[in-house]
């Protein structure tokens, strides 16, 4: 390419490949298997079925707000816990609402509930209403999961997805009527929040996880020992990263600014920042115009 | 390369998919669209059941493999580089249009949800109207929200058509009942009580931090320290008190002075609270990677399945 393109940082591609690789090599190996991998214990997910028993008990429906992002990959996997969550609670006959800020998530929502319904044989039970697109702006979907919080009283509440300012009025909102919550964000800063409100929150990629460790389907369950690989793989190139790093650090190169002095290696010139930082070539047209 | 989906190299950037505004070409091109889509959605319909999941497979896969080209193919120069000027040869061309073809792309997807926008709509205009009709619990606020929203969408395309035609500047003079109900509606209602959702959370941080921070547990002792001394590492005057103290104790001596607040805080949040952060922005990277292949690939069964 000669220095025409910017340098993508080719050791980021090909990490990203790899772990794509590590991804679909497990689901083929779960997939043999029937999805016999070992998924470790997660309490927040265990703590599902109590929740919808303690609901059905109460006789009060069941809350599910998927975030309040787009329709992306969190959206979906909060829809696929939700499909559990619903499976569990149609079994029951136990009323459901599943409250959503983006159109299209409400759509795809729709969709899939009412699949879950006519899988479980109980198409009868489905609520057409129970999916309900509350609002598109953020404050005021607040406010309206709130009004149906207390209105109609849930037991239990399953706030998983891409929540932001409004995570901590809806968990104090169903912590002030006595739900018991399942919380979960993929946005950082709110997670201590979630930590603080709700009852069990489940912590970075435990929300990948569940779908795998509730329906052990094997595509999720080979996928995530995937995951689980890859981050072995990341967890060795930061102790290698670390180590080449330390060994750069004690190099010493000739000091143009002062001769006959040598000098540390600047950040830019350490190996590390080379492997994995873009840098634009100098490049001009044939023309030299530019 | 393929010119019918990236913009036209020379200026007006137009390509197949676009055309002048309120030329009978765009208004031509939007109906052969609005037929295609419909043909499209139809003929979907009418396949059978088996092979609609390999049909809308197919169209996930091409549109992931647009995405995955992006990141993967070799990025271009600077797109504002003369056409003309720009390297020639396989590479180069799919890389540039790649990289012009990322809005004609994006704006699919706007179209879409602009679409979908209209079924959350009626969805909610239906709960509410079946909630006046049967005088359901609390109908009065379901009359509250139609009331709403329809004077919300009046008086703004009201407003909206009111400054087409007249100007931004001349409405803005002549304040006409368009722009004095939008601006009632919008500023003063909807943005005041927004802000009044908002500043709740302030009460709702406090009443969380006092169950969060109650000592019933080992982990919530060590909560409780490390939020108070993030805190505490806020408060000017405390931290010049505290500090000036364990300087006291000893100014040269470099473990005493580890004991500073502004050290321990800065200890806590560059040794435990940012490599936690990146480990669980590593986990959740992974975990969305996966997700978006198993989308890309079908591989997903969302639902009842």
């Amino acid at each position: 390419m000669d220095g025409v393109y910017y340098e993508k940082g080719w050791l980021g591609v090909v990490f990203t490949l790899m772990v794509a690789g590590f991804i679909l090599l497990n689901i083929y190996r779960a997939r043999k298997t029937s999805g016999k991998l070992f998924i470790r214990r997660i309490p927040g997910l265990n703590a599902i079925d109590d929740s919808i028993g303690r609901a059905t008990e109460m006789g009060k429906p069941v809350l599910m707000v998927p975030g309040i992002g787009t329709l992306n990959a969190i959206s979906v996997q909060a829809l696929q816990i939700f499909a559990y969550v619903t499976k569990t609670a149609a079994k029951f006959a136990n009323p459901i609402r599943l409250c959503c800020l983006d159109p299209a998530v409400y759509t795809v929502a729709q969709e899939i509930i009412r699949d879950v319904y006519q899988t479980e044989g109980v198409p009868e039970n489905y609520d057409p209403d129970s999916v309900r697109f509350i609002s598109d702006r953020q404050f005021a979907f607040a406010a309206g999961v709130s009004g149906i919080i207390l209105r109609e009283r849930t037991a239990a509440a399953f706030l998983m997805g891409e929540f932001f300012a409004e995570s901590l009025i809806l968990a104090e909102t169903l912590n002030s009527i006595g739900a018991i919550q399942v919380a979960c964000s993929t946005e950082i800063t709110q997670t201590p929040f979630f930590v603080a409100a709700c009852d069990y929150v489940l912590i970075g990629d435990e929300f990948y996880a569940a779908s795998a460790y509730l329906s052990r389907q094997p595509v999720l369950v080979g996928s995530l020992v995937g995951q689980d690989w890859s981050k072995l793989a990341i967890a060795a190139t930061i102790l290698l990263g670390a180590l080449v790093n330390s060994a750069d650090g004690l190099k010493r190169v000739p000091d143009e600014a002062n001769e006959g002095q040598t000098r540390a290696l600047k950040a830019d010139e350490k190996m590390i920042t080379d492997l994995f930082s873009p840098k634009k070539p100098e490049w001009k047209p044939a023309g030299g115009t530019q | 390369m393929i010119p019918w989906l990236a913009q036209a190299p020379a200026a007006p950037a137009l390509n197949m998919w676009n055309a002048p505004a309120g030329t009978p070409e765009i208004w031509m091109k939007v109906g052969i669209a609005m037929l295609a889509g419909f043909g499209l959605l139809a003929a979907l319909i009418a396949a059978p059941t088996r092979l609609r999941r390999p049909i809308s497979g197919a169209f996930i896969f091409l549109a992931g493999l647009f995405w995955v080209l992006v990141f993967l193919f070799p990025k271009p120069i600077d797109s504002q580089t003369p056409h003309e000027q720009r390297p020639r040869g396989f590479v180069q061309d799919v890389s540039f249009w790649l990289a012009d073809a990322i809005p004609v792309v994006s704006n699919f997807s706007n179209i879409l949800t602009a679409f979908i926008l209209g079924l959350g709509v009626f969805s909610l205009v239906r709960i509410h109207l079946m909630r006046v009709a049967k005088k359901q619990n609390d109908w009065p606020f379901s009359v509250v929200l139609l009331v709403s929203m329809v004077a919300m969408a009046t008086f703004g395309y009201w407003d909206w058509k009111t400054r087409l035609d007249l100007g931004g500047a001349k409405v803005d003079e002549a304040w006409p009942l368009a722009a004095y109900g939008k601006d009632l509606l919008f500023d003063g209602m909807l943005q005041v009580m927004e802000a009044a959702m908002f500043s709740l959370i302030a009460f709702f941080i406090l009443s969380a931090a006092y169950r969060a921070f109650r000592i019933r547990s080992v982990e919530a002792t060590i909560l409780l320290c490390a939020a108070l001394i993030a805190m505490l590492n806020l408060m000017g005057a405390v931290v010049v008190t505290w500090d000036g103290m364990i300087e006291s104790f000893g100014k040269d001596n470099a473990f005493v002075m580890n004991f500073t607040l502004s050290s321990v805080a800065g200890f806590i949040r560059d040794n435990l609270q940012t490599p936690g952060i990146r480990a669980i922005d590593f986990g959740i990277g992974l975990g969305a990677l996966a997700m978006g292949l198993r989308l890309w690939l079908s591989l997903e069964r969302v639902g009842g399945n």
